[in-house]
């Protein structure tokens, strides 16, 4: 009996030990297909895809697919092909950590991920980072805005940089009283110090600031005290349900006042939630949205949706992404890859990092490119490149920080439409 | 108009939709001895079948009398097919416990599956807004706490006034002692699953109306402040649910108004923790000792 138990115990320490070598083994040569004969580059779509955020992860995907059916309609990077493989992070770090590990040990073809998002950052980046696997961040943490980890490249404005824009947007519609209603979780209230200070630089008072608690049945007090203080319009990012609580409340007790809200009052959920409680014509007339500038025109622009469009079999409903900023920039940021690995001649992870910014810094003698196809054209004749991505121009600073202008958006008859945008340089003088 | 004569009202509205569901909650528990965490979600489960009500063009009375008919049938379905068979099989109160968090997370998932994870309102006419004593309510508010005074009275005259309530009562006090009394109590307690279940029901409606847009998880999170109330109250007695409610109602709108709204959950909580560091056994104090839930 205890010899069978002492073989037991061999077998699963040998068992250990070799899944151990090989995980450390994908950790130390930076992973990805180096070799000659051509294999699937897996692309990580390491996001939440169940728990609360699980809509994070079908936005991924419809910015990673159209990408990889582009690269491998154009013979793929030396031969390989793109996959876009789903990483379930739960949202959870819990969850996370150990999906993380699990990605890196199994996946030996593994060329880069998109993600994680700020439900896991702060745990797996680390991991992702001492693995060499460049990372297409899509959280907005002000933690990421000055961070020092060289696979690390961010695309999305940090949440710090919405409160500029909220309060030039609101300048510019000629407010000058504001009350900010923001939830009382961590990734909201990170918008509130910046949208202070810049309303403040901008000669606006700030009446009233609430930090909410989420999802309560009732918020009529929180309400009655903030029409008190008189304000002109309502900054805000508060989760759906909060939302359709408040401003149904609102509307019912005295009537809606304009709101200005991130990005979040512009996504499906959000506008589900709030216009079945406040009604579409009202939805319309009182709320905007600032989301990062995505134009639905341009060259970059149409390869992204024509590919989108196209990609029906992997992207339920695709055309929902069409103008969705977040899927743009993860379609930008699998092109920057494949791309990267071409400028480098090497499909090895730690020598294409280094020349992301190779393809995407602007420059005289650069042709610019708005597609793999056009990249890996002008690649192949020796020239230099810079990729302008579905969501604009691509500069990133020295800490792989990327973010661009702002455009203001409400909803109409279903269909969310530009009224405006705040630029980068407004911004920038105004961050001085 | 008076912020504190305002937040007294809206305090209210809360109070009774609390009212309505703790009470259901510790009808329910006094008799049958079972802490159903599965409440809360079917609560939700009876929102959503308001919603269809109402998309099919049905009245608020409508979706209310189809939310409390789901609410008391799901109930007894569930002590009928899930609970009585632990019970049957001896499985103590921290297992059956286990047993009704499992309920939940099925009813739940099983909502999410059904629904997807999106957010839902009842299909309703707008409604008209009342001042009436300094204080703010709209049409449906005035409905929901209208339904919450004739449920509480409604409960009251049974326990006191009707031979199933006694019989309700003396199960809820000792149940082997009433059965050899000739009292038949699996049919009392198919009856509290019954009441208990349109009472979670018009809660779950009524919840849905208030907050306007509603998930797969809406009752869920309002359990905890259901079970807060009971607990205050004194866990198997109905009138300290009712006295729990009006204090944790109106105490949480109290406190946004005088504190922070940040805090309005944490106070009603403390408030909670200091009543019960007074008196263990809640504001009525004999049912919670009898059924061992306080030393």
């Amino acid at each position: 009996m205890s010899q069978q138990i002492l073989m037991k115990m061999r077998q699963a320490t040998s068992v250990a030990l070799a899944c151990g070598l090989a995980a450390a083994a994908a950790t130390m040569t930076g992973g990805a297909a180096a070799s000659a004969a051509p294999s699937t580059i897996v692309i990580g779509n390491f996001n939440p895809f169940s728990g609360a955020d699980a809509s994070f992860g079908p936005e991924m995907v419809a910015g990673c697919q159209p990408a990889a059916r582009l690269i491998n309609a154009d013979g793929g990077v030396f031969g390989h092909h793109f996959s876009c493989v789903e990483f379930d992070t739960r949202g959870d770090p819990a969850d996370a950590v150990p999906a993380a590990n699990k990605m890196i040990a199994t996946n030996s073809s593994l060329g880069g991920i998109l993600g994680p998002s700020a439900d896991e950052a702060l745990a797996t980046v680390p991991i992702l980072n001492q693995a060499k696997v460049p990372m297409f961040v899509d959280t907005g943490q002000a933690f990421f805005d000055k961070s020092n980890y060289k696979y690390v490249w961010r695309l999305t404005p940090g949440d710090d940089v919405k409160g500029y824009a909220l309060a030039l947007w609101a300048k510019k519609m000629g407010y000058n009283r504001a009350a900010a209603i923001f939830g009382n979780d961590a990734g909201s209230q990170s918008d509130v110090p910046t949208l202070l200070t810049a309303w403040k630089k901008l000669g606006g008072k700030m009446v009233d600031n609430v930090k909410l608690a989420l999802d309560q049945s009732s918020y009529r007090t929180e309400i009655e005290q903030m029409l008190a203080t008189k304000p002109q319009v309502i900054f805000t990012e508060i989760d759906p349900q909060t939302a359709g609580t408040f401003l149904s409340e609102l509307q019912q007790l005295h009537g809606l006042i304009p709101v200005l809200g991130t990005e979040i009052t512009l996504q499906s959920p959000w506008l589900k939630a709030v216009t079945g409680a406040i009604g579409k014509k009202a939805m319309t007339k009182y709320v905007t949205g600032m989301q990062p500038y995505a134009p639905t025109s341009g060259p970059s622009w149409t390869s992204y949706n024509t590919a989108l469009l196209a990609s029906k079999s992997q992207v339920p409903q695709p055309a929902q992404w069409s103008s969705d900023p977040y899927s743009m920039t993860y379609y930008d940021g699998v092109t920057i890859m494949a791309l990267a690995m071409l400028a480098a001649k090497s499909t090895d992870r730690a020598a294409y990092n280094k020349s992301i910014t190779a393809v995407t810094e602007p420059g005289a003698s650069k042709t610019i490119v708005h597609s793999f196809a056009q990249g890996k054209s002008a690649l192949a004749k020796g020239k230099k490149i810079q990729f302008v991505g579905a969501g604009g121009p691509i500069v990133f600073n020295k800490w792989h920080n990327s973010s661009g202008a702002f455009e203001a958006a409400q909803q109409v008859n279903g269909n969310v439409k530009i009224v405006g945008e705040v630029t980068s340089n407004q911004i920038a003088a105004l961050s001085k | 108009m008076n912020i504190y004569v305002l937040s007294l009202g809206f305090g209210l509205i809360t109070a009774s939709i609390l009212a309505i569901a703790s009470v259901g909650f510790t009808l329910q528990f006094g008799v049958t001895n079972i802490l159903n965490l599965a409440y809360g979600d079917v609560m939700t489960g009876c929102a959503f079948v308001a919603y269809l009500v109402t998309r099919a063009g049905g009245s608020l009375p409508e979706a209310l009398i189809a939310g409390a008919g789901t609410g008391a049938l799901a109930s007894y379905g569930l002590n009928r097919f899930v609970y009585t068979p632990f019970v049957r099989r001896g499985t103590r109160m921290f297992g059956m416990i286990i047993v009704t968090i499992s309920v939940s997370l099925a009813l739940q998932n099983g909502l999410q599956a059904i629904f997807k994870a999106t957010f839902f309102s009842l299909v309703l006419p707008r409604p008209s807004s009342y001042t009436f004593a300094g204080m703010i309510f709209t049409s449906q508010q005035l409905v929901i706490m209208g339904l919450a005074v004739v449920a509480m009275l409604l409960v009251h005259a049974l326990l006191s006034w009707t031979k199933l309530g006694r019989a309700m009562r003396a199960t809820a006090a000792d149940p082997e002692l009433a059965r050899s009394c000739g009292i038949a109590t699996d049919r009392v307690i198919d009856l509290a699953w019954l009441l208990s279940g349109a009472l979670c029901g018009t809660a779950g409606v009524a919840l849905a109306l208030n907050v306007t847009s509603f998930t797969s998880t809406a009752g869920g999170q309002f359990l905890i402040p259901i079970i807060a109330a009971a607990v205050l109250g004194g866990v198997g007695h109905p009138y300290g649910a009712m006295i729990g409610a009006v204090v944790i109602g109106i105490s949480a709108e109290l406190s946004a108004a005088v504190i922070s709204p940040s805090y309005k959950e944490v106070v009603a909580f403390l408030i909670l923790i200091v009543v019960l560091l007074i008196r263990p056994q809640g504001i009525f104090a004999e049912v919670a000792t009898q059924k061992e839930v306080v030393a």
